[in-house]
């Protein structure tokens, strides 16, 4: 019993930064409708950035905010050069261009910053904390990166339920017509989306860089998780995209410890599988959500 | 007053609107009407800037609003409501009232809102719930609400009665003829349902095939049994 809540423990804070990831990409499939397979290579691509400001002044802080900085901006030149031109003609064709953007992401940081795998220490104690004469997995790292998630989910449900910037997004996403016919200025709402998304993105990157290292390719395995997350959630619900980010996080690290880490993967995609089988609008979907 | 001049609109080789000329005055009803395929919605899509003219233009009191965009012409006091109840439901009422004047302040919001309230009673007790869990007509009277949340100076009307009971089309119709005349609102009314439309309007317009056939008061146009035979079918 202990070990299934060791394990279970161990699974929260990669369970909160799937979460992350898969936040960032119902983002911007509800607002573009475009699955950004590229998001995981803007956060890596973000992390290196931080990585370079962390080198330059020490400071873990500023690197974080340097890097959600690089994130909007990088999702904005991601939505601007490649997928609106290439969705004007196609969806799926931009849902493909994302790939090409994650590649070239990663050939772009090798370039730039050389292929080898580099650390990232965390800014506090990554050592599982001791209680009851135990010693817990769960780090005060880990109570940060929960942290950090949490007030992210806040903000990001107050910004879309309360603010009217979030109103606008949500009837662009919703019905575009609709929206312009009401004055808002779509394609801005659209823009703003994949900001947005690249901010929650690099956030996600640094906070999963202490346990993952950075190379140009140490996020992809990040990107399968999120994926499942986002789908099973239903691709469309921020709600669905936490749960099941975290619920993904608890699956590995159970499936780590009661077999092998390089089961987690492919349990990842059976239960992709056996969710597009059984309810391929996703738990937390809506039915007509895909049809648009 | 919108004036509509010489408007033609193609949709590749098909010529949806030709040379379409006519004129919508303040503080009251004009009716468009026709048989499905005249060129109705084509009209309402592209005064409301969704679609492009071949050629012509249209403008609010001499300020020309064609070959700008949508969220640019709602703001220059042109709404549209599209056909079909065209609310948002996932938002709630109040939010999609909102969603209607987003870039006007505060107060001037609470006013329209509060305007839209007294016009449709049914809109402030359900402000709350989602638009999807309101009736057809509900939803009609929200949709018609959001258009006017950006007080406009002139309202274009696309088919509201599709899909409603004729009695609460009425309602409707003579809830937007009275603001008409209270506000000095000019209305564009489009309907298939010529009889209803031709009650509540001041003026008849005849689309047939794209082309304007006939126009005149409605009284005269409702009584024109050789004109109904011919384009309206009853």
């Amino acid at each position: 019993m202990t070990t299934f809540i060791e394990y279970l423990l161990g699974g929260i804070s990669s369970g909160a930064i799937i979460a992350l990831m898969a936040l960032a990409i119902v983002l911007i499939w509800r607002s573009t409708r475009v699955v950004n397979f590229a998001q995981v290579g803007q956060a890596m691509f973000t992390t290196y950035v931080a990585l370079t400001v962390r080198d330059a002044t020490g400071s873990w802080l500023y690197a974080l905010v340097v890097a959600i900085i690089a994130g909007g901006i990088l999702g904005l030149i991601v939505h601007w050069l490649v997928i609106r031109p290439v969705k004007r003609a196609d969806t799926s064709g931009a849902i493909i261009a994302t790939f090409g953007v994650l590649i070239a992401l990663q050939a772009l940081a090798g370039m730039v910053w050389g292929g080898d795998t580099r650390g990232y220490a965390p800014p506090v104690s990554n050592e599982g904390i001791e209680l009851g004469g135990r010693i817990w997995p769960f780090s005060a790292y880990d109570v940060l990166v929960v942290a950090v998630m949490i007030a992210l989910v806040v903000g990001l449900t107050l910004l879309f339920t309360r603010t009217n910037i979030g109103l606008q997004m949500r009837a662009s996403a919703f019905n575009p017509e609709v929206a312009r016919l009401s004055g808002v200025r779509v394609s801005r709402s659209l823009a703003l989306g994949w900001v947005i998304a690249g901010m929650v993105g690099a956030v996600g990157g640094v906070l999963v860089a202490p346990v993952s290292n950075v190379s140009p390719n140490s996020f992809d395995i990040l990107l399968v998780f999120a994926f499942t997350a986002a789908v099973i959630g239903g691709l469309d619900s921020l709600v669905g995209a936490v749960t099941f980010g975290i619920g993904t996080g608890l699956v590995i690290s159970l499936v780590s410890g009661y077999s092998d880490s390089s089961n987690a993967p492919v349990v990842a995609l059976v239960l992709l599988a056996l969710n597009l089988l059984l309810k391929p609008d996703g738990v937390f979907g809506h039915h007509n959500s895909r049809a648009v | 007053m919108l004036t509509v001049t010489d408007l033609s609109v193609t949709y590749g080789a098909v010529r949806a609107l030709s040379g379409v000329s006519l004129s919508v005055p303040p503080g009251e009803v004009t009716a468009v009407i026709g048989a499905n395929g005249a060129g109705k919605s084509t009209l309402m899509r592209t005064l409301a800037g969704l679609v492009k003219p071949a050629s012509g233009s249209a403008s609010l009191n001499g300020v020309t609003i064609t070959g700008r965009k949508p969220e640019d012409i709602v703001r220059m006091g042109v709404a549209l409501v599209p056909e079909g109840r065209s609310t948002i439901p996932d938002l709630t009422v109040e939010e999609n009232l909102r969603l209607g004047g987003l870039w006007r302040s505060r107060v001037e919001r609470m006013a329209s809102q509060e305007e839209v309230f007294n016009l449709f009673p049914i809109l402030g007790e359900r402000k709350g719930l989602r638009a999807d869990t309101l009736s057809g007509g509900e939803r009609q009277q929200l949709a018609i609400g959001r258009a006017l949340m950006s007080e406009p100076r002139c309202l274009l009307l696309d088919e509201p009665s599709l899909g409603l009971a004729p009695l609460i089309v009425t309602q409707i119709l003579e809830l937007v003829s009275r603001l008409a005349r209270d506000s000095g609102l000019a209305v564009l009314l489009v309907e298939q349902n010529a009889v209803t439309a031709l009650r509540v309007a001041t003026t008849g317009v005849v689309l047939n095939l794209g082309e304007v056939v006939q126009s005149g008061s409605a009284e005269a146009i409702r009584s024109d049994e050789q004109l109904r035979h011919a384009y309206l079918g009853y």
